[in-house]
């Protein structure tokens, strides 16, 4: 067709090393001023394809032929395809707003004052006039990622592509980005996203393209299983945890703040009794994370008081094997020659006989499905397996409280929910306490017993 | 553990800022050119260096202190950028007296230790004052921009990686590692450093320059012989 933007036609490619394709045989046309979404599953081959379309691809083995038709009128100061990446962290390369979106543009060599007007046009777009001095580190997750979408804008690409747009956004955020990119394909933009759960972007995606092992399926205008992404509510049901059960988690009137910020919790009591399932859910920057440091012991508070397995206000060195805190990113948690060596860490250190290191490693490497992995090195693994080997680890010595910080951000949907199966056994097998926080709604709603939501640092419960 | 600071209204507070990092501004220092402020910094710095009368120190740290406080950056700024020093400062003072007594140490320890605070300090301003596209072009006669490019998104860089050490350290301190200060002290714990705090700390650094560089890449750096300037908006 004439009007197709982008023409891929036979493209495989393989990682260097790889004995199995990222991408094979995939052909597909976009026409221009489409909104496109590839879905599927982590580790199918999306960010791959974008890659290829980008031209990011280096090394490996490479069959391909991709053809990008640049629109009338484009000058030598545009790039035919911009792409913005999952992590908006890392692609922020500059200090301040302006110099950020302005980057592409000099790169290009653009003329100083066409960089201004670009700069202004795209920090308008996307809502951040009036930003250009800040300084981006002061920047929330939603702003960062209108930031990168920003300045990539700046480069008048004629195709723009989004990895995983949502991965770090709550509900609003999501919706403040729908209507973003809404506003550009009204302006005739054509967009192709990679989203494992496209859901918040219905409204305006006109084809879904499923990709499954690489290879690219047959496009459909309706979501492709879209009972997949539903919630659960018939998952691990089971008894509502009696009164008479001991509190857990204790506290009272707790006070937090920040100079840059401001208050981060505001008289936040809380009990939670043994057992207890619990969501603690809000949007960025609600303090949920500033909530679980505190419980961890990572934070001292300005007023108030924690009890936690029995501690007053816990310090971090008492806390090893009561307490088990899985934060975002695994990587960060993962040293160890072996899975088997990661998981055993914690219970050598608390001093476990080497036959009873060997039967509780067994056991969480079983709970948690990757007896397979245990002679693997955790740094060579998957994202998805990366993330059982840390939950292995501090499932392992039977915590009595369990905390996890976003621990869906980068799962797809069935790996949120085999995480959330995997979660529920923990109170009944060893009496533990867990407490998620996330910004998603859990995948499966029947999953806690107790959702509490932080709103500007205060503490409400909104049942089940 | 954060540093912690009272401000009035709150009972205890603790920062989120990190020392070096460009402030937005505007005042004398940030409208200089980033050439007058890197030609500044080697003047002071050298000054420090050659400094010797108590009278001569007392009026470089007077001018440079004119010189941090003009750029509108405030005390707490100061001691956010200098309190690493405050320990060399002390080890230092302490070995010249151990070395000459009390008597004949404690001056040359004092200048020794304020001499490296003003080496130091003009450093800081360039950083606090100067954005990174004004340095690489102030610098771009001398150093070719890749290079430049590649110094300042370090800098930019450095917050992250202490977010990146301290969430480390947390993580690993609770699945019982052993990496408080008092706990370093004792050689058997050293392993820890390195395994549960350093390697993960490494592979996040290879981790996150590989995204980095996609990044530049994917906004064409590099692809041209050169590139041109934004002036920017003050």
């Amino acid at each position: 067709m004439d009007s197709d933007i982008l023409k891929i036609d036979r493209l495989s490619y393989s990682y260097p090393g790889a004995s199995i394709p990222a991408l094979m045989d995939v052909s597909c046309s976009i026409g221009a001023g489409e909104c496109i979404c590839l879905t599927g599953d982590s580790g199918c081959g999306k960010t791959t394809l974008l890659s290829a379309i980008k031209g990011l691809l280096r090394g490996g083995s490479y069959l391909k032929t991709i053809k990008i038709a640049v629109p009338p009128g484009v000058n030598n100061w545009s790039t035919p395809v911009g792409l913005v990446f999952q992590n908006s962290e890392s692609q922020i390369l500059c200090t301040t707003v302006s110099e950020e979106v302005a980057f592409g543009p000099e790169n290009l060599c653009a003329p100083p004052e066409e960089i201004a007007l670009r700069v202004q046009k795209s920090l308008r777009a996307v809502g951040l006039d009036g930003c250009e001095t800040r300084h981006v580190e002061r920047f929330s997750a939603g702003q960062k990622q209108r930031l990168t979408i920003a300045s990539v804008m700046s480069m008048n690409p004629s195709l723009l592509l989004l990895d995983e747009p949502t991965s770090q956004l709550d509900s609003q955020g999501k919706q403040d980005l729908c209507e973003l990119l809404a506003g550009f394909k009204s302006h005739g933009y054509t967009i192709i996203m990679a989203e494992h759960d496209p859901r918040p972007f219905t409204s305006i995606i006109d084809r879904y393209l499923p990709i499954a092992d690489g290879r690219i399926g047959c496009s459909t205008s309706s979501l492709p299983e879209s009972g997949r992404y539903e919630p659960r509510n018939a998952g691990k049901m089971r008894p509502v945890v009696v009164d008479d059960l001991p509190v857990i988690i204790d506290v009272q009137q707790l006070c937090l703040s920040y100079p840059e910020t401001g208050t981060a919790l505001n008289k936040v009591s809380l009990k939670v009794r043994q057992g207890e399932r619990i969501h603690l859910s809000g949007s960025n920057g609600a303090g949920k994370s500033s909530l679980l440091r505190c419980l961890a012991g990572l934070e001292t508070p300005g007023s108030g008081m924690v009890k936690l397995a029995g501690i007053t206000n816990p310090r971090s060195e008492h806390l090893p094997g009561k307490v088990g805190v899985l934060f975002q990113n695994p990587s960060r948690q993962l040293f160890a020659e072996s899975v088997h060596d990661e998981v055993a860490f914690t219970l050598r250190r608390m001093g476990f006989s080497r036959q009873k290191t060997e039967r509780v490693v067994a056991e969480a490497l079983s709970l948690c499905g990757i007896s397979q992995l245990a002679e693997r090195a955790p740094l060579t693994l998957s994202f998805g397996e990366q993330h059982r080997v840390a939950l292995a680890a501090i499932v392992a010595p039977q915590p009595e409280v369990l905390l996890l910080d976003e621990p869906f951000a980068g799962l797809d949907f069935p790996q949120r929910l085999a995480l959330l199966d995997i979660l529920a056994e923990m109170p009944g097998r060893y009496g533990t306490t867990v407490v998620i926080a996330s910004h998603d709604e859990l995948p499966d709603h029947t999953w806690a017993d107790r959702i509490l939501k932080l709103n500007g640092g205060q503490l409400d419960e909104t049942g089940r | 553990m954060k540093p912690a600071v009272k401000i009035p209204g709150h009972k205890l507070l603790r920062t989120s800022d990190y020392a070096c990092q460009y402030m937005t501004h505007d005042s004398p220092v940030h409208h200089l050119g980033a050439g007058w402020k890197i030609g500044i910094c080697t003047l002071l710095s050298a000054l420090a260096v050659g400094v010797r009368t108590p009278w001569e120190l007392f009026a470089l740290v007077a001018v440079t202190l004119i010189y941090y406080f003009a750029a509108r950056l405030t005390p707490f700024d100061l001691w956010r950028d200098t309190r690493f020093f405050v320990f060399q400062a002390v080890i230092v003072i302490c070995l010249y007296c151990i070395h000459s007594g009390l008597a004949k140490g404690i001056w040359p320890g004092i200048r020794t230790s304020v001499q490296v605070i003003l080496f130091y300090i003009p450093g800081a301003v360039l950083l606090r004052t100067t954005r990174t596209g004004d340095m690489m072009r102030g610098l771009r006669r001398v150093v070719p921009y890749r290079v430049s490019f590649l110094v300042f998104v370090s800098i930019r860089f450095v917050p992250f990686f202490l977010r990146e050490l301290d969430e480390i350290m947390t993580a690993q301190q609770l699945r019982g590692a052993r990496l408080l200060p008092r706990q370093l002290l004792d050689p058997r714990n050293w392993g820890d450093l390195f395994h549960c705090l350093l390697l993960p700390l490494m592979v996040r650094a290879v981790k996150t320059a590989e995204e980095v560089s996609l990044s530049a890449e994917a906004r064409e750096f590099g692809t041209r012989e050169q590139r041109t300037y934004f002036e920017g908006v003050t």
